[in-house]
This record gives structure tokens, sequence and C-alpha cells, in this order.
């Protein structure tokens, strides 16, 4: 049986993580601790993507030897998914920090983080 | 043409500048983030008038010196153009309309416009999945951030509702990108669709990871409850953009990410589609919050796009025409309605009736509902005909069923708003702000849907056919509703005289006679008109459009034609009926009827169309599959029109609370529609089975039926114009039985009973609304005596009711004898003993309608009152005139009546010699029972008068001629309750039970409807749980779990 690489582990990893953030989204009730368990749930999917880019044996797609400029793509890891996870990573924190504004002003309006409390709105 | 990327280079541009204006600076940066916004309308307008005019070739556009997959690429084709102007003209308009708002807040608001318009461009142009992704959120974000520029709880619990369910979708869709590019090798969308992802391994997960996130923003149900919440949290201006602009770049997503999903997929897609439209138009019936229920009405718009893309592969290639106009109707008429909602502000539909201090909101507000429901001439009537007419060519049933049954639905809602908006009384405390900069927007959108509908009808392949010319002249009386009565009624008379003299010889034969019923009628009831005084605001537009509805039936040539003219003729007439003063109900049943009858009429013309090339009303000629099915639908769909027995809840009340001219409108013309309608459709399809009983025969019991329960009412009624009403039920059902005997004296019958019951009912309509006019009560018991003030009127009663009853020597007495003539033939005596037993019981109420009025005591309070207004009465001298001609020459009408027929029933069964009619059962002369009645009469009568001529004539209270004092006049008066004795021994076939029946549906409707939004408890997180079960649902479905 092959060993099981580093991009197994970090896939794995990354879905554990995920998994622990969309399962504190769905039963914390402290709209903080949902604001928090989001950024669990992106840094999952962050690990996700960096491990799906991951080539076994390969160097970072960083090309300043010599030896890389020729025969380049054989030598080094998807570059993409890494260039994707910066993009992601700033979507995150933009999505992060407007959560974080809108939990501040919910609680300025009926000083309570209890998510139940906001029930204004249905039917 | 202006390369597309400077549409995201400006707004970003402008965007970054307006960062640097400082709070005093905010007004430069509005009037420059307008100003782009502007300019990228212009931009993609451009582009979208040459794909039109078909010099433009589509453009991929790239953004760096590589090609794809190696940069991301946009593409600027047909669709794309249309999907970003529609974008971007919301972008302009919506921010005209939130520019004060806006303002407040600063130039970060207008930053937030701007992003979300940038990134709604992109999210349709670009080509790369990734990308596809960050605009998608930068697009959330923006609207997050305009959610809370409301600074209430309701906002911003919304808002964040929305956040935590983006959030989580937006992961699912990185996820899915993820794993695609992995599968694929590419992010681009064409090099995806180039390989066939069905045979990569494992990119099924993936497909399904993106597709559902798609869908998830496209807000299924019940994963949506976030969304309906934003709908009624946010601000009104708010919500029209994400219902207009985000909803349209989100629909085009889908339409472009689709072909990745296997077929199956697609279907199973298409399925949640239609729940999603079903389920919320049916939440939407319990709904009184306006910015809630239009939520729910977005919802359940993209919910039916939604279906017709998963459907696709069945649709071919008028799906892009369908989703275009249906998508352009919702658009136009969601923005205008939240815009409108934003306006006046109320938390209750039933604050509505406050758009009266605004005509033009008003005007507008009709128009918005009746583009979103469907109706002609707003392009989504040609999108959902298309649609039927597609789906059930190819089989597809349940699908229609289901699409109609939802539109049914939205449209009780609609109608019972608009019937809100128009009658209800007007709250005292609200009187809505009208800024311009508000006004402006909904204008120019009431206007531009108008328009859109006038393109998307030449686009049509029939709708280019259709003749507008009628409606247009109708239309036109809108521009001069400032004139007076007088010249207005003058111009409507003219046009229709105008209209018949130019045409009438064109159309062939029976269709003649409907004509004439349908444009002298008109012509005819108009006359009553001049009684009005003032302007009468209203009232032409829709009474013109009626009679062009009824005219292009007659001219229709395809199916297309004879829907549109059946949907014309339907608006009009709400219209008119709805102007009565306790009209509210019976209009919204009416419409409800009349649009349950549209629909099963569009869908049996859909099944008639299967296998056929051109969409000709022949084809009902030549119907080969299901062909007792299409039968039952179009019979059914015009029996709601001729109010048979189970369709006839709406007619009573409808017709009776109508003005004066308006009732004999809708009773003695309109109701001519659906016998018109029965008449073409038994001359194309003739006698249809099922199984082994014959449809015309079941269709005979529902007249007799009709027939014998119509008249039973109409001798209990207290009210005279409810009494004409349930007889017009109960003549109706006379001739659809007549029509049922398929026989030449059958149709014979049916026809020139027509024309009979055109005319009395005309007249009798006037000459009791002449009365109503006067007393200002309907009913009976409260008049009587009358015949000494009101002579002229009594005599047309009289007439009326004479040619009714079907006693010699007047027409109605030919017209029986025919009838009798007809059943014998066919030998129906079963059906033949009920109309007989309804004829005796119209001799009840005819007596109770002269009686109860004219004869007996006077009533104290209407010693003074006056002879009904002139202009009522002449059109009755009309009517009565042509009444007794036809009477003493019956063989002048029938016989070319019978010449008509000849070519579909040869069999003549009757002949003539003169005006003796012959048949083997017997003979009859018009002219000589005239003369000889006529003869009787003038003997008697000399007789009587010769002997009383030394009588003595008394006052109404001589008390020595009495033989008591009457303490109070009206205790004399026994019209009250006047068959009691009958209604003790039959009254019980009488209750309501059917107006129960259909009470017990809507009760149950919105049970059900109830119970469905209790799903959305409001709490946020149970929305995210919604999710993930949708997710995992559809993960179960679409692999095999299930």
């Amino acid at each position: 049986m092959e060993k099981i690489g580093i991009e197994q582990i970090s896939l794995a990893f990354g879905f554990i993580i995920l998994m622990l953030g969309l399962w504190g989204i769905l039963s914390r009730k402290n709209i903080i601790k949902i604001v928090l368990s989001f950024t669990l749930f992106d840094t999952g999917l962050n690990i996700i993507i960096v491990a799906i880019g991951y080539l076994k044996n390969k160097t970072a797609p960083i090309l300043d030897s010599a030896e890389l400029q020729t025969d380049t793509a054989s030598k080094i890891v998807d570059p993409l998914p890494q260039a994707l996870v910066l993009t992601s990573i700033v979507i995150g924190l933009g999505v992060t920090s407007l959560l974080l504004v809108y939990a501040l002003k919910l609680y300025k309006e009926k000083k309570s983080l209890f998510i139940n409390d906001y029930k204004d709105l249905k039917w | 043409m202006v390369n597309p990327i400077y549409i995201v280079a400006v707004l970003l541009g402008v965007a970054f500048t307006s960062g640097f204006f400082s709070k005093k600076g905010k007004n430069i940066a509005g009037y420059l983030s307008m100003l782009a916004l502007g300019f990228v309308s212009f931009v993609s307008l451009q582009w979208l008038h040459g794909f039109l005019s078909e010099q433009q070739a589509a453009a991929q556009i790239f953004t760096t010196a590589f090609k794809p997959p190696f940069s991301i690429n946009l593409l600027m084709g047909k669709e794309e153009a249309v999907f970003t102007s529609l974008i971007n003209i919301m972008g302009l308009i919506g921010g005209l309309y939130l520019f004060r708002k806006l303002k407040e807040t600063g130039s970060n608001a207008f930053i937030a416009l701007l992003l979300l318009i940038m990134g709604l461009n992109v999210i349709v142009m670009t080509r790369d999945l990734f990308n596809l992704f960050v605009f998608m959120e930068i697009s959330s974000i923006a609207i997050a951030g305009l959610i809370i520029l409301s600074q209430n709880v309701k906002s911003i619990s919304s808002g964040f509702k929305y956040m935590l369910a983006g959030g989580l979708i937006s992961g699912m869709l990185l996820l899915g990108t993820v794993f695609l590019y992995y599968f694929t090798g590419t992010l681009n969308i064409d090099g995806m669709l180039q390989q066939n992802l069905n045979l990569v391994k494992g990119s099924s997960v993936a497909v399904f990871l993106v597709i559902t996130a798609i869908v998830l923003e496209l807000k299924p149900f019940p994963a949506n409850g976030w969304g309906v919440d934003v709908y009624e949290g946010a601000d009104a201006g708010i919500s029209a953009l994400i219902s207009s602009a985000y909803a349209t770049a989100s629909v085009y997503v889908f339409m472009k990410l689709i072909p990745v999903a296997s077929e199956q997929f697609q279907f199973l897609i298409a399925a949640i589609g239609i729940i999603t439209f079903v389920a919320s138009n049916l939440m939407g019936l319990r709904q009184s919050n306006p910015n809630r229920l239009l939520g729910y009405s977005s919802i359940s718009q993209i919910g039916l796009l939604m279906a017709i893309i998963g459907l696709s592969s069945v649709i071919g290639e008028s799906t892009n025409f369908i989703v275009i106009s249906i998508l352009v109707s919702h658009y136009f008429a969601k923005a205008g309605l939240f815009w409108i909602s934003g306006i006046i502000k109320t938390n209750s539909i039933r604050d509505w009736s406050v758009l009266r201090h605004s005509k033009i909101l008003l005007v507008s507000f009709g128009i918005f509902i009746f583009a979103l429901v469907g109706l002609p001439p707003f392009p989504s009537f040609f999108g959902k005909w298309e649609l039927i007419m597609n789906l059930s060519g190819s089989h597809n049933f349940i699908w229609v069923t289901a699409i109609l049954v939802g539109s049914f639905l939205e449209a009780a809602y609609m109608f019972r708003w608009l019937g809100y908006a128009i009658k209800l009384e007007l709250p005292s405390e609200i009187k809505p702000v009208i800024k311009l900069n508000k006004i402006i927007p909904v204008i120019l959108f009431a206007a531009s849907v108008i328009t859109a509908g006038y393109f998307t009808g030449m686009n049509h392949e029939y709708g280019k056919l259709i003749n507008y010319i009628p409606l247009a002249f109708a239309l036109a009386f809108v521009l001069i509703e400032f004139l007076p009565v007088f010249i207005k009624n003058t111009l409507a008379i003219a046009g229709l005289a105008l209209y018949f003299y130019l045409n009438y010889q064109s159309y062939t034969d029976i269709s003649r006679i409907f004509a004439a019923i349908f444009l002298l009628g008109g012509i005819l009831t108009l006359l009553a008109g001049y009684a009005y005084k003032g302007k009468r605001l209203g009232f032409f537009p829709f009474a013109l459009m009626m009679f062009a509805g009824l005219i292009g039936l007659i001219e229709a040539k395809s199916t297309l034609e004879f829907f549109y003219a059946w949907e014309l003729m339907t608006i009009g007439s709400y219209f008119l009926i709805i102007r009565g003063k306790k009209s509210i109900t019976h209009a919204l049943s009416y419409m409800l009827f009349s649009i349950g009858g549209a629909y099963l009429i569009m869908a049996g013309l859909g099944i008639a169309s299967i296998g056929k090339a051109d969409l000709t009303l022949s084809i009902l000629h030549q119907v080969t599959e299901y062909a007792p099915l299409v039968f039952i639908l179009l019979a059914v769909g015009f029996m709601t029109k001729t109010a048979s027995i189970g369709l006839h809840i709406w007619l009573p009340g409808a017709h009776a609370e109508a003005e004066a001219d308006v009732s004999p409108m809708v009773s003695a013309i309109l109701l001519k529609a659906g016998v018109f309608g029965l008449l073409i459709l038994l001359m194309a399809m003739g006698e249809q089975f099922i199984g082994k009983v014959s449809i015309p025969y079941l269709l005979s019991w529902v007249g007799a039926l009709t027939a014998l329960m119509g008249n039973m009412m109409a001798a209990f009624q207290e009210d005279a114009k409810k009494l004409l009403a349930y007889s017009s039920i109960g003549a109706l059902g006379y001739a659809v039985f007549g029509l049922s005997l398929m026989s030449h004296l059958g149709w014979l019958t049916a026809i020139s009973f027509s024309i009979t019951h055109f005319m009395l009912k005309a007249l009798l309509f006037l000459a009791i609304g002449g009365v109503v006019w006067r007393l200002k009560t309907k009913d009976m018991y409260k008049m009587g005596g009358l015949i000494k003030r009101m002579p002229f009127s009594f005599f047309s009663v009289l007439i009326g009711i004479i040619v009714l009853a079907g006693v010699p020597p007047l027409t109605g007495f030919s017209g029986k004898w025919l009838f009798y003539q007809a059943v014998m033939e066919k030998q129906w005596f079963l059906q033949g003993a009920v109309l007989f037993f309804s004829g005796i019981i119209a001799f009840l109420y005819c007596f109770r309608l002269i009686h109860a009025i004219f004869l007996g005591q006077l009533k104290d309070e209407h010693r003074n009152v006056k002879e009904a207004p002139f202009w009522i009465l002449v059109p009755q001298y009309i009517l009565l005139a042509v009444l007794l001609g036809f009477s003493f020459l019956p063989g002048s009408m029938l016989k070319p009546i019978g010449n008509m027929l000849l070519p579909f029933l040869p069999d003549g069964a009757i002949h003539w010699n003169g005006q003796l009619a012959t048949t083997v059962y017997g003979y009859w002369n018009g002219k000589t029972v005239m003369i000889i009645i006529v003869g009787i009469f003038s003997v008697v009568f000399g007789w009587l008068w010769f002997m009383n001529r030394k009588a003595r004539k008394i006052k109404q209270f001589n008390i020595v001629y009495a033989a008591e004092r009457p303490f109070r006049p009206e205790t004399t008066h026994f019209a009250y309750n006047f068959f009691a004795p009958y209604k003790k021994a039959i009254g019980f076939l009488v209750a309501p039970g059917i107006t129960n029946f259909w009470n017990r549906i809507d009760e149950g409707a919105h049970a059900v409807s109830d119970k469905f939004t209790k799903l959305y408890n409001g709490n946020g997180q149970t929305y995210l749980i919604h999710i993930v079960a949708f997710i995992v649902v559809i993960y179960l479905i679409s692999f095999g779990g299930f």
C-alpha cells in the first residue's frame, strides 16, 4: 500500500476543519461564535484548495533557480490553487468583517447576541 | 462599439474616486455615480442594439496578454447584451429612486451600488468559474452593505440572515469550483463544456456542488427563508435591486452553467424549480405585508425560470425567448411594485387604496400586476403561451399542470391585491408623500413593460399577426380621459360602427351573427351611456378593450390570436365589473374563474397542437391525440364564460352590482363569447367520446341542469338585477343544451336563442337599470306601483318578459317551439322535461319582476319619482322594435341562420314557405299567429275598455272604496319573499352548495399556505439548517440514495 502523503493528510485535515466549522455554524447560538465558525469553515476550505493543488515531489512554483527554467511544468506544483487561495482569503476577510459589523449592529438594537432573539421577520 | 471592459473599468474607477470625497462631497459622488451608471447603460444598450440589428458578432474580451485558459476572458454576446442592459438600467433607474437615501448615508452608499452593478456585469460576462465566484461574492457583500443602510432591526437581522446563507452557499460554490478544476484542469467554462463531464471520473460531485450552489442562490423552496426575509426587511428600493438586477444576473449564471450538468440532474433542478414556483405562490396567498408578498412572488418567478431552463432540452430552441420574455416582465413589474411599495410605505396590502391619491401610480400598479400574471399585451403573455404550447405539444402534461396551478395561485393573490387598491375605503391616516425621483422610475418602468410587450409580440411567429388596432383604439381613450362623457361616448360609438362597417363583409356566416351581437350590441348599450354626466373616468378604455377582445375572437385565425382576444376581453370586462359599488369580491371571483378557464383553454390548444407545424385555429379540425381531453379542456374553459352550473358563482354578484349600462354589456353580450367558443369547438371537433359516453350528451345535462338551477335561483331573488343575472345563467343553459344536440335544429335554436337572449336581456337589464337609477335600490320589495311613474320602462319589461317566458306571439315562443322540435328529434326526453320544468319556473320570476316592480301599491317615497333617463330608454325602444319585427317575421331571422348551418349540419329538418315553418312534428307561422293574437287582444281590450268607460278613477288611499285603511303603506306590499311556499317546498335545491364548495377550496388553499409558511420561523440558523438539509436531500436523490 502506498504511503499516505502530505496531500492526503492535509486534505483530510481540511475537511475536518470545514466540518467543524459547519457544525459550529449550525449549532452555536451566540452570533459571535457563529461568525467564528464561519472563519473556521473558510480555513478548512482554503486548506482543501491548497491540498488539491499539491503534487508529490514537486517544488514551489517560484522560478528563481536556473534548474526550474527548463521543463518547468513537470517540476512545480500547480500554482493556480495557491493563487485562488489568496483571493479566497481576502474575500473571507471581507465577509467576516461585514458579519462582525452586522453582529455589532444587532447587538446595538437588542443588546443580545442570542440568534433566536432575532425572529422579527417570519412566515 | 465601446469595449465592454469599460463597464468594469468605469464603475470601479468611479467607485474608487468616490472614496476620496468627504461628507461634503457626497453630492458630487452621487452625480458622478449616476453618470457612470448612465454610461454603462449606454455601453450595454449599444451592444444590444448592434445584436438586434444583426450587424454585430459576439465579442471576446481578454483581460491579459494570454488567451484562456491562462487568463480570464469575458464574452459579450446577444444574451449578455440583454442581461447587462437590464442590470445597468436597473442600476441607473434604481439609483435614481434611491438617490436621496444614498445621499443621506454619504459616498460609501454610492460605492456599494456601483460595486453591486459592476459585480453583476462581470457575473454575466465572465467565462471563468473562479472569476464568477469572486464577483458573486463582491455583489453579495455590496448588497449586504446596501441592506444595512436602513438602521432598523428588521433590516439588519434580514441582512445578517442573508450573509449567513450567502457564506454557506459561496463556500459550497468555491469547493465545487476547485474540484471541477481538479478534474478538468481548467477554470474556463467553455473549456469544461468541451470536455464531456459525464465521462470525467469523479467530476459529478464537483458539478453537483457548483450547480446546487447556484440553485441555492436562486432561492429554491424550502431553503429560501433568508431570501423572503430580505425582501421584506430591506428598504423597498434595495429589494427592487435584489429582485430585478441581482436575480436577473443569477438567472443568467444558471443558464450559463446548466449545460455542465447531466440531463438527469437538469430535470431534477427543473422539478425543484416548479416546486418552488407552486409552493411560493401558495404561500403568497396568506401574505398581507406587501414586501413579503412581493418576495414570495419574486421567488416563485425565479423558480419558474429555473424550471424552464432545466427543461431546455425538452423545450428546445425557444427556451431563450421564453426565459427572456418572462424574466423581462418580472424585472420591470417587480422593480415597479417594490418602488410603489416604498412610496406608500404601509404594512398591509389592505391600505393600498391610498394609491388612489395618485392616478398614475394606480395605473402603473395595474400594469405591473397584469404584466406579472402574464396577460396580454405584456411580454410574459407570449412567454407563457410559448411555454405551454411547447410543453403540452411534447406530452409534458404534469409540468403544464404544475405551471398553470402555480400561475393561478399567483393571479389569485395579485388580483385580490389589485381589488383592494381599486375598491377598499381610503384609510384617512396615510397620505403618501410622492417625490419626483421616486415616481419617475415607476412611470418609466410601466411604460417600458408595455413597449417590451409590443416588441416581444413582434418577435413571436404568431404574435406579429395579432391585430393591435382595436386595442390601440381602446388605449387611446386613456389620453382623452379629460373629455366629457358625451364626446367620448360619441367617439366610441363611431369607432365601433366604423369598424363594423369596414369589416362585416369579411366575416363568414356564423361569425357575422356574433360580430353583430358584439359590435351592434356594443353600440346599443353604449347609447345608454349618454345618460351619464361628467367624465366617467376609466370606463371607456376598458369597455372598448372588452369589445376589442370580442371582435378579436371573431377575427382570430391562429390559436394565439384567439387566446389573446379571449384574455383581452377578460381584462376589459374585469374592470367594467369592478366599477360596481360592492363588486370587490365578485370582480375577484370573476377574474379567477376567467383565468382558470383561460388556462384550461390554453392547455387544450396546446395539446391540440401536438404534431402540428402551424398553429392556425384549423388544428382543432385535425386533433389526432387526446381528442376527448382537448374537447373537455376547451369546453370547460368556454363554460366559465357561459357560467354553466358549477362555474357560475361569479356571475350573479358581478352582473347585479354592475352599473346600469354595464350589466347589459356583460350579461347580454359578454356571455355570448362562451357560446361562440363552444360553437366553433363543436364545429371543429364534432362529437367526442369518453369511453362510450358521448361528451355532448354530458353537455346536454350540464345545459339542462344549469337552466333549472338558474331559473330556480332567479325565482327566489329579492334583488331585481340579481334575478336577471340568475335568469341569464338559466338562459345560457338553454344555449349550451341547444349546441349539445349536435343537430341542425338544435344549433338553429341555440343561435337564434343567443340572438333573442341578447336582445331581451339587454332590454330588461336596461329597463331595470333605469328603475334602479331612479330608485337607488335594487330590492323589489322596496318598489311597486311604478307603472304610472315609469310607463315606458314598464312597457319594456312587459315585452321583455313575454319574450323571455316564451309565450306567443313574440319571438321567444318561436324559439321554444323550435326547441321542442329539436328535443323530440333527438329523443332526449329527460333533459327536455327538465328544460320544460325550468321554463315554467321562468314564468314565476317573470311575473314577479313585473308585479313587484310595476304593479301593486306605489310606495310613499316614490310618489315623485321620474321616468328612467331618456338615453337609457333609447336603446330599449330600438331593441323593442327589432324584437317585434323578428316576432312578426321569424323566418327572416331563422332561415338565413339555417342556411349558414347547412355546410356543417346538412340535414335541414325544417322547411320554410314564406313565414311558414314545417318540421316532421308540426308547423308554425309567426305572421299568422301574431295577427291572430293581436286580433284577439284588441277585441278583448276594446271590449273591456268599452264596458269600463264609465269607471271612476280613484287615488291610492281613497278609503271610501277600500275595504280597510292601510296603517302603513309599506305593509300592504306583499312582494317580499314572494314565492315563500315554493321556497319551502324546493328551496333546499337552491342552497348555496356550489358556492360553499368553492369557498372550501379557497379555505383549504389558505390553510395549506399557512402550514407551509410556518417553515420560515425567522431564525437565521434554522434557515441554514434548511440549506444543509436541501443539499443533502438533493445529493441523495441525484446519487441514488432514494
